[in-house]
């Protein structure tokens, strides 16, 4: 009786296991978890207008999280130069001028990067330009000098606009918004 | 004496107490919009130095605590989360606070193609992207108006933005010409021009005369199916089978027309197309 019920136990945690990720590959097109680079997982199962391609899905993501870990370097050793390979218009502007800032006060930040939930949520009919909501865990530590002042761990939303360059998607504006806003 | 000297004290001590177990708080309201003045309350006593850490900028001086923070609109003009940090003598305190967009003042508009045949199903499409006076994001909705206009008729379509975003498509209009499209927002506007031209060609159709050895071969005012000409430059291609093999020449439009000259020997066919379009053939009975 005890081996029976223990038989079926199993078969239903296989049952559950198996329906759970059958889940998570129909909910996520694409994931990128390279050493390096942070943890994004992108899904777009609402976009609009424009599907996306499997291919694009990839180095959207891929990109993605190569931005935010130029980001994160850049933040951390006042590097502006850090910022020019996935970042461009309004978004490469604010955070040149966040780290020229933070150099002059003598201030670093520090990201610990936990991984990104990325819904892709607009593709214009031209492909000229990809809207994602983000979705990222992070742990910020602020240094003026050796000095901590500020350590937070909390989720925060990103509403992100990318564009396609040659060889690789920009992030053209990148904006924390309120936990309210998606 | 003793006993004045001693309630004296007493009432010092009692007096000096609070303010020294008053600890060091700062607070900000939850939000504030791009570019607007606030202050940040602070209590304790003596100096501390303040940060301010934004998506764009970071601020660090020396205030007097108890007293209020004041913080220029310019200080805060990315939108996006802010961490206002106090840091005395006994450690640091901190509060966090959201800065919003203030109201749609921008549009970023992309119209695409910038050249499109005549009566294409979808082939136009735009989109606007909506920010304030300091190019956040407008996450609110808002209205945005497209105006298209060709040939003196216009017509308009609102879209309501979401997360700042409002796009159209539309099959192009039936006469060819420049094809004005305005994007605009309260009274921001940002006008763009596509150019539309004329579709395939239809009924192609020419005619050929002998003229000595040769051949002449004229078309007729070469038009799309609505009547549109196409424009110069547009290759026609003459297509000659005769003894000699197979020629083809390709030649452009011009005013309307294209125009080609064979050498034929013996009985000739000779036809005529425009990209895809094929037009009428002529056969001729030998050297004219």
């Amino acid at each position: 009786m005890k081996r029976k019920f223990r038989q079926i136990l199993m078969r239903f945690f296989l049952v559950m296991g198996c329906s759970t990720l059958c889940l998570q590959i129909r909910g996520a097109i694409t994931e990128v978890h390279a050493a390096a680079l942070p943890r994004v997982v992108l899904s777009a199962e609402f976009l609009a207008p424009r599907p996306i391609e499997q291919r694009t899905g990839e180095t959207v993501t891929h990109d993605y999280a190569q931005a935010w870990q130029d980001l994160a370097e850049g933040l951390n050793a006042n590097r502006t130069d850090l910022l020019g390979d996935y970042f461009t218009g309004e978004a490469k502007l604010r955070l040149t001028k966040r780290i020229s800032d933070q150099k002059k006060a003598g201030l670093r930040t520090h990201y610990q990067d936990n991984g990104h939930r990325v819904k892709a949520v607009f593709y214009s009919v031209d492909g000229g330009e990809m809207q994602l909501e983000d979705q990222v865990q992070l742990e910020i530590q602020i240094f003026d000098g050796p000095k901590m002042i500020y350590t937070a761990n909390s989720t925060q939303k990103y509403l992100v606009l990318m564009t396609p360059g040659s060889d690789r998607w920009y992030v053209r504006s990148l904006e924390s918004v309120p936990n309210d806003a998606f | 004496m003793w006993r004045m000297i001693r309630n004296f004290c007493v009432v010092m001590v009692a007096s000096a107490l609070p303010a020294l177990s008053q600890t060091v708080t700062i607070h900000a309201p939850s939000s504030v919009s791009a570019g607007s003045s606030f202050a940040i309350a602070t209590s304790g006593r003596g100096s501390a130095t303040f940060y301010l850490v934004g998506p764009s900028h970071v601020l660090k001086r020396t205030i007097a605590l108890g007293q209020e923070i004041t913080i220029l609109g310019q200080d805060v003009t990315s939108s996006g989360s802010y961490q206002a940090v106090a840091c005395g003598s006994e450690g640091c305190v901190n509060t966090v606070f959201q800065v919003l967009p203030s109201a749609p003042a921008r549009l970023s508009f992309l119209l695409h193609p910038s050249r499109v045949p005549v009566s294409t199903p979808n082939a136009v499409n735009g989109t606007a992207l909506v920010s304030d006076r300091f190019h956040n994001t407008v996450i609110a909705p808002a209205k945005v108006d497209f105006r298209l206009s060709l040939a003196g008729e216009s017509s308009t379509r609102s879209v309501q933005t979401t997360r700042g975003v409002a796009w159209f498509e539309m099959g192009s209009r039936p006469k060819q010409g420049a094809l004005q499209v305005v994007a605009s927002l309260g009274d921001t506007t940002e006008p763009r021009v596509i150019q539309q031209v004329a579709s395939d060609a239809c009924g192609l159709r020419m005619t050929a005369t002998p003229v000595g050895h040769l051949v002449k071969l004229e078309t007729d005012a070469i038009r799309d199916c609505a009547g549109n000409p196409l424009p110069d430059g547009t290759i026609v291609s003459f297509t000659k089978t005769d003894n000699a093999g197979r020629s083809t020449v390709d030649t452009p439009i011009k005013k309307d027309k294209a125009i080609a000259q064979f050498q034929v020997s013996g009985p000739a066919r000779i036809s005529v197309a425009c990209g895809v379009v094929a037009g009428n053939e002529v056969s001729l009975g030998g050297r004219p």
